[in-house]
């Protein structure tokens, strides 16, 4: 079973290329921008003194301040590509189990002695667990790779990189939130994953139409017909309100005044401070999610097994 | 004698629409039968029936096995081509053999190396970069390099040019029947397969119309050539079929001794072919 879904799982990343090749891309392509950047930085003779003067105001900061500040960058990396994970995310089950049947290799995987059971299990797994595990490799990846271009760029000027980056970094800290925050979150939004699944198992033509337009049409009729937004709610409003991070307001006071760094006594430094798992794993909101996506991964595997295309 | 697949009062419907119509057989171990039959006459849905593809009304038993219900057990002893589009094109023929290798515990590597290093199937190629009939060598290396009971093809040299046919068939004899296999085989190209096959059954409108060994056939079956009255004289022993080749009558018969048509005209066998149209056409007639 595990052997049989290592394979299948193998299986997908062979076909979804694009479930590392766009994480690597737009990871190549901020480490672009970091190189871009401070080459252009540096070429501006008015900025020099400038730019000296701020790397002589880093160095006197305290270590906290500069903590704060790489994690700021950090995370800035990362959210791009968390974005372009869940986009990912998206088309990845919609083409899951909707490809197979277009191209009609369908009867071959299912002369291959694994059930639908097993084969549907291993795309919900890749979406829910792969595809987040190498987005966040490369996250990580990306962190390292810009930290050491900044130490490059630091060094060149005369800066001590050790001193400012490396005695500071919080990686540890940085990457175990993030970890958790990108393992969780596709469990937080899993009906939208099962859903897909689901249409992607079951539509005859374009997936992303018949995914999106219940989505979108089914708050409107709601609005319309009962003066509601349960719907909306449900679909929108949810999937905001991940209640992994119950500190996140506190998080901003460590940047807030107009850009100039103040620290507000108490706030918390570190991403993972600001991360409560019980509180996740607690919220009835995440379970009753995971239920609606069992239902639509059991509708997906019913589907494909039962559906006889001749 | 042991039999492989037996189905018993075996019927598949479509809506109202009935593909497969109260059907029983037997598929013995070590045969090779060919499921003859017109385009929509159920062939396809029995095959699906009896590699657990689809649900079915009867009762259907293939290896000892209910097919629907128990498939993930039924194909680790079946293998099955459905046609030749069917292999996934993204897939590289590495990645391909690393998961069935992966996957399937009776198919072996090295048996399928050395049948593909036979063939011009290039390893790091993509299958959308082979041609059809590679993409078929290639399926049937993998097919064949799997210790399976029972093969199951289903028009597998569909659109394929007549050497790659003729290899497919020569490769499917040599490299995988060994008597202890058995095959099941549809095909609309009847005269390219009679002289590999054991048993013959021919399936209309969801009915089999005929269930033989090719053994057999020639004394059930009789095609006699004659002209004039001995036509006419012919033609009372009841032929199930008659046409006429170069103006002389072909008549064909079931269960009429040769003895008694010796004199008449020339006697021999119906091809395989000719026996299909007549027993179609007669059934509808």
């Amino acid at each position: 079973m595990i052997k049989g879904q290592i394979a299948l799982i193998r299986r997908e990343l062979w076909e979804h290329r694009s479930i590392y090749v766009a994480p690597l891309v737009i990871a190549l392509l901020l480490s672009l921008f970091s190189v871009m950047g401070q080459v252009t930085v540096s070429g501006l003779d008015h900025a020099k003194e400038a730019l000296d003067i701020g790397i002589i105001g880093a160095t006197n900061l305290s270590e906290d301040k500069r903590s704060a500040i790489l994690t700021g960058l950090m995370v800035s990396l990362s959210v791009p590509l968390m974005l372009s994970m869940w986009i990912l995310t998206i088309f990845y089950s919609l083409d899951s189990l909707y490809a197979e049947r277009k191209d009609r290799s369908i009867l071959f995987w299912r002369s291959i002695p694994s059930t639908d059971f097993e084969t549907v299990l291993s795309k919900l797994l890749t979406a829910l667990l792969i595809i987040p595990l190498i987005t966040f490799a490369v996250i990580a990846a990306t962190h390292v790779v810009v930290l050491l271009i900044t130490s490059i760029w630091l060094g060149a000027r005369g800066a001590n990189a050790w001193h400012l980056i490396w005695t500071a970094v919080p990686l540890f800290d940085n990457w175990s939130a993030t970890l958790v925050f990108i393992l969780a979150l596709p469990l937080w939004l899993s009906p939208f994953v099962g859903w897909f699944l689901f249409v992607s198992a079951y539509t005859k033509r374009s997936p992303f139409l018949v995914a999106f337009l219940p989505i979108a049409v089914l708050p409107l009729l709601e609005r319309i017909f009962f003066n509601t937004s349960a719907t909306a709610e449900a679909f929108f409003v949810r999937s905001f309100k991940i209640p992994l991070f119950p500190g996140w307001e506190n998080f901003y006071s460590v940047f807030q005044e107009g850009g100039h760094l103040h620290m507000v006594e108490g706030a918390p430094l570190s991403l993972w401070s600001l991360i409560d798992l019980g509180n996740f794993l607690r919220s009835p909101g995440l379970w009753i999610g995971l239920v609606v996506c069992g239902l639509f991964t059991t509708a997906a595997i019913y589907v494909r097994r039962y559906r006889d295309d001749s | 004698m042991t039999s492989l697949v037996s189905a018993r009062n075996v019927s598949k419907f479509y809506g109202s629409v009935r593909a497969v119509d109260d059907v029983s057989f037997d598929i013995e171990k070590g045969k090779i039968t060919g499921l003859i039959g017109p385009n929509g006459a159920g062939k396809t849905t029995l095959l699906k029936a009896v590699l657990g593809l689809t649900d079915c009304q009867g009762s259907l038993s293939v290896l000892g096995l209910d097919p629907f219900r128990q498939r993930k057990e039924l194909m680790q002893n079946i293998c099955f081509i459905a046609d030749v589009a069917v292999l996934p094109r993204w897939i590289r023929v590495t990645q391909l053999l690393d998961f069935i290798e992966a996957v399937h515990p009776r198919f072996s590597r090295s048996r399928a190396e050395e049948l593909l290093s036979r063939t011009k199937v290039r390893r790091d190629a993509k299958v959308r970069e082979l041609s059809k009939g590679m993409v078929t060598q290639f399926h049937l290396s993998i097919i064949t390099a799997i210790d399976a009971k029972l093969l199951v093809l289903d028009e597998p040299t569909l659109g394929l040019d007549i050497i790659f046919r003729k290899e497919f068939y020569g490769n499917l004899l040599n490299d995988y029947f060994d008597g202890e296999r058995t095959i099941l085989i549809t095909t609309h190209q009847v005269e390219e397969i009679e002289n590999l096959l054991t048993d013959i059954m021919f399936i209309d409108d969801g009915k089999i119309i005929l269930d033989a060994s090719m053994g057999d056939l020639p004394e059930r079956y009789v095609e006699l050539l004659a002209s004039g009255e001995n036509a006419e004289e012919a033609r009372q022993l009841n032929p199930i079929y008659e046409r006429e080749v170069f103006g002389k009558k072909v008549l064909m018969f079931e269960g009429v001794s040769r003895d008694r048509l010796q004199g008449m005209g020339e006697v021999r066998t119906p091809d395989v072919a000719d026996l299909f149209v007549a027993k179609v056409k007669g059934a509808a007639a």
